[in-house]
């Protein structure tokens, strides 16, 4: 194991010298660097199965009796794992872009080399001074100390690589970009080509997003699946940033407008994910999904963080002189201004998130004073401006560039805006517990429902991923709606023999059955919940007791239907045999899934059809 | 279709007079304990939690309920008890002016900028 470390270190020197050598020699040597970390990696990975313990980081995160599927997920479960799978997506990335990059200019593709060595090196240092994860362990132990439970799971397993992948595309796009600013390449040209990374990261991201919070739904065991937790503050920040930068691209595509704010979006956007590393690494942030953290470690990264964001903006300061004679023409109805329109949209979502999510930290050292900074806040600050957020993405797709003067399709724009403000209304007057707000977005976001519905029938269908994507944003905002307002839920204690009445549902816990599994105990209840239609349907909550750590974990039972899911979970009471079993009535869960799946198969598609087009 | 619609709006009127007290008290207990951190857990509330701090926290609500207090009165008496921390509806004050000003501050100049650079260009 020693001697793959001395490998790691070796290269690092090789790549120093990178910088003025002729192409064939970069690619050879990034394949090599590329080798070396999928070797490294993959002997982690055996050594996680061969369950050898002499290897610190499996030693602290792996067990004998684990199921083999875990023992491989766990490579990056912990931390020292994990930033190897970082090392591996950067160098993989960096491999893939110089086999994609040749009929782009020369010294573009080496400077985005050199801005990609210096993160890559940053992170060797990293791994190599504070979490080298083939520390040896004298004398060997006999057995490892197990991988916490609730990170045994299948959408756990995958969230980390998918988002690492999103993650680490920023990096690639913020090493293109700075190389792009030295050699006045922000163009047209450039903006077709980093299309196509910010859409790997963008669907990566989206995808892991989604992924991590299915598993907060059926793994934490609340029923909730976002909970404006740090963490999940965290992921979302690079999201938004992305997501504008994606937009802003297309204006520097079409029109060459915006140059320096793309710029800064991609600066923006890697910075954002670098912090996310800090925050989450660091163990500066009170979440439910902080697993393992050590303060000297996220010194380091913060320290890097400020290192590499120094140099891009003395790069961007000294390099970017945006001819200031592009008098271009900005007409107000145009597609422009709607996507700047979106962006400044975005930029307001993330300064909420961004300041939630840091103001009690900076609070607590200032003045040692702590407050938190919950789910209301966001949604109050948040929701308002979602409002016309939506109906600006109604109007925008469908503006023209440079000037829009279709007074028909106006019309047709104002009609449905009335037709979805009629329903929404007549949604509340049927339902009425609805407050103002909330029909205002019902209505905002039914507004972009019809008219991207409307937009899949009567126009051309070369934008078709992006109305698939808008689309699937406003099933999005529909669903977590209709969800939030017409989720019910009840919690209750229940013994064997119980019976426990719900509004029209009578639920039933008829027997335990205990079961010895590999790495636990199971105990799992048998519920029955008859309607009021004399159906019956069998619910199987489990309670998990593991053996290495010994954690109680309990597994919900969620049975889904196209609308609504049914959620049973139970907890043991102490010293008592009664259960504490929570009850939920979800209506419309799974389409948040599905939109999100939509939005990003739009993302998937546009690049598609990109590559394609090639 | 429309009697179907005014007896549904009747219907639901009287509905929400007609829900009872315990009822009343019942869905004050799961907002309040919605809106509270569970301190020894890490980021969940109360309501989701099955920590014996939470466990009695639950209890104290019940209690101050019972007791007649108002949703007010009982973050007041926590937030005494706990610090500010416990509560998740971050409230505005001197000390958080900032948290809820920023955003909405950035968002203004933000749509300054634009507007200046649109305007600007177009003269």
């Amino acid at each position: 194991m020693g001697l793959i470390a001395s490998v790691l270190i070796f290269f690092l020197s090789l790549k120093s010298y990178k910088l003025k050598t002729i192409d064939q020699q970069i690619f050879l040597i990034s394949f090599l660097q590329l080798f070396f970390v999928v070797i490294s990696f993959t002997s982690l990975i055996v050594c996680f199965i061969i369950s050898d313990f002499s290897n610190e980081t499996v030693f602290n995160n792996s067990h004998t009796n684990k199921p083999i599927f875990y023992k491989i997920s766990g490579t990056w479960g912990n931390h020292e794992g994990s930033l190897l799978l970082w090392l591996l997506v950067l160098t993989l990335f960096l491999f893939l872009f110089l086999i994609n990059s040749k009929n782009e200019l020369k010294k573009y593709r080496v400077l985005t080399v050199t801005f990609q060595q210096v993160i890559i090196i940053g992170f060797f240092i990293f791994v190599l001074a504070t979490s080298n994860p083939f520390n040896f362990l004298f004398p060997i132990p006999i057995e490892g100390l197990g991988l916490n439970p609730i990170l045994q799971d299948p959408a756990l397993a995958i969230h980390p690589p998918i988002l690492y992948v999103g993650y680490v595309g920023s990096s690639l796009i913020f090493s293109a970009t700075l190389a792009a600013v030295i050699e006045n390449y922000i163009s047209k040209d450039w903006a077709k080509n980093i299309k196509i990374w910010v859409l790997i990261s963008w669907i990566f991201l989206t995808v892991g997003i989604m992924v991590g919070s299915i598993w907060a739904y059926y793994e934490l065991g609340w029923g909730g699946f976002w909970f404006w937790d740090p963490v999940e503050n965290v992921s979302l920040m690079p999201w938004f940033c992305l997501t504008a930068l994606l937009h802003c691209v297309l204006v520097l595509e079409k029109r060459e407008l915006l140059k320096s704010w793309t710029i800064i979006l991609s600066i923006a956007t890697f910075t954002l994910s670098m912090c996310g590393t800090f925050l989450v690494r660091s163990g500066v942030l009170n979440s439910v999904h902080t697993f393992a953290n050590d303060p000297s470690r996220g010194i380091f990264i913060l320290c890097f963080l400020f290192f590499l964001i120094t140099i891009s903006l003395i790069i961007f300061f000294i390099f970017n002189k945006e001819k200031q004679n592009d008098y271009i023409k900005i007409n107000f109805f145009s597609k422009e201004v709607s996507i700047i329109v979106n962006n400044w949209f975005l930029m307001y979502f993330l300064s909420v998130v961004l300041v939630g999510t840091l103001y009690p930290i900076f609070l607590e050292v200032l003045t040692d004073h702590k407050v938190s900074v919950g789910p209301p806040f966001y949604n109050k600050l948040i929701v308002p401006f979602l409002i016309f957020f939506l109906l600006f993405m109604s109007v925008g797709p469908n503006l023209k560039w440079i000037k829009e003067n279709d007074i028909a399709n106006k019309f047709q724009l104002i009609a449905f805006f009335f037709i979805s403000l009629t329903i929404s209304s007549l949604i509340y007057l049927e339902i009425g517990k609805i407050n103002l707000i909330n029909t205002l977005l019902i209505a905002a976001s039914l507004y972009l429902f019809i008219v991207t519905i409307k937009d899949f029938f009567s126009k051309e269908l070369h934008n078709f991923p992006k109305k698939l994507s808008h689309f699937g944003f406003s099933l999005f905002i529909l669903s977590i709606l209709f969800n939030g307002i017409f989720s019910s839920e009840a919690i209750f204690n229940l013994k064997v023999g119980e019976k426990f009445t719900f509004k029209n549902e009578k639920i039933f816990l008829k027997s335990l059955v205990k079961k010895q599994k590999e790495n636990y105990q199971s105990v799992i209840g048998h519920f029955t919940i008859e309607d009021d239609k004399k159906n019956i349907s069998l619910f199987k909550p489990e309670l998990r007791i593991y053996d290495q750590p010994i954690v109680v974990t309990s597994e919900a039972d969620i049975k889904t239907t196209l609308f609504k899911d049914k959620f049973l979970v139970m907890n043991k009471i102490k010293g008592n045999e009664y259960f504490n079993v929570r009850y939920q009535v979800k209506p419309f869960m799974i389409w948040i899934w599905i939109s999100t799946m939509l939005i990003a198969i739009g993302g998937f598609l546009s690049l598609y059809y990109r590559v394609y087009e090639k | 279709m429309k009697k179907l619609k005014i007896f549904l709006i009747l219907f639901f009127i009287l509905n929400f007079f007609s829900i009872s007290l315990a009822e009343k008290n019942d869905q004050l207990k799961i907002k309040i304990s919605k809106n509270l951190r569970c301190v020894v857990c890490q980021g969940q509330s109360i309501y989701d939690s099955q920590s014996d701090f939470a466990v009695s926290i639950k209890l104290l609500i019940n209690n101050k309920i019972d007791d007649g207090l108002s949703e007010a009165e009982i973050y007041e008496f926590l937030k005494d008890k706990y610090g500010e921390w416990i509560i998740y509806d971050t409230s505005f004050n001197k000390k958080t002016f900032i948290l809820w000003g920023l955003p909405v501050l950035l968002f203004f100049l933000g749509g300054a900028i634009i507007l200046k650079k649109i305007v600007f260009r177009r003269t």
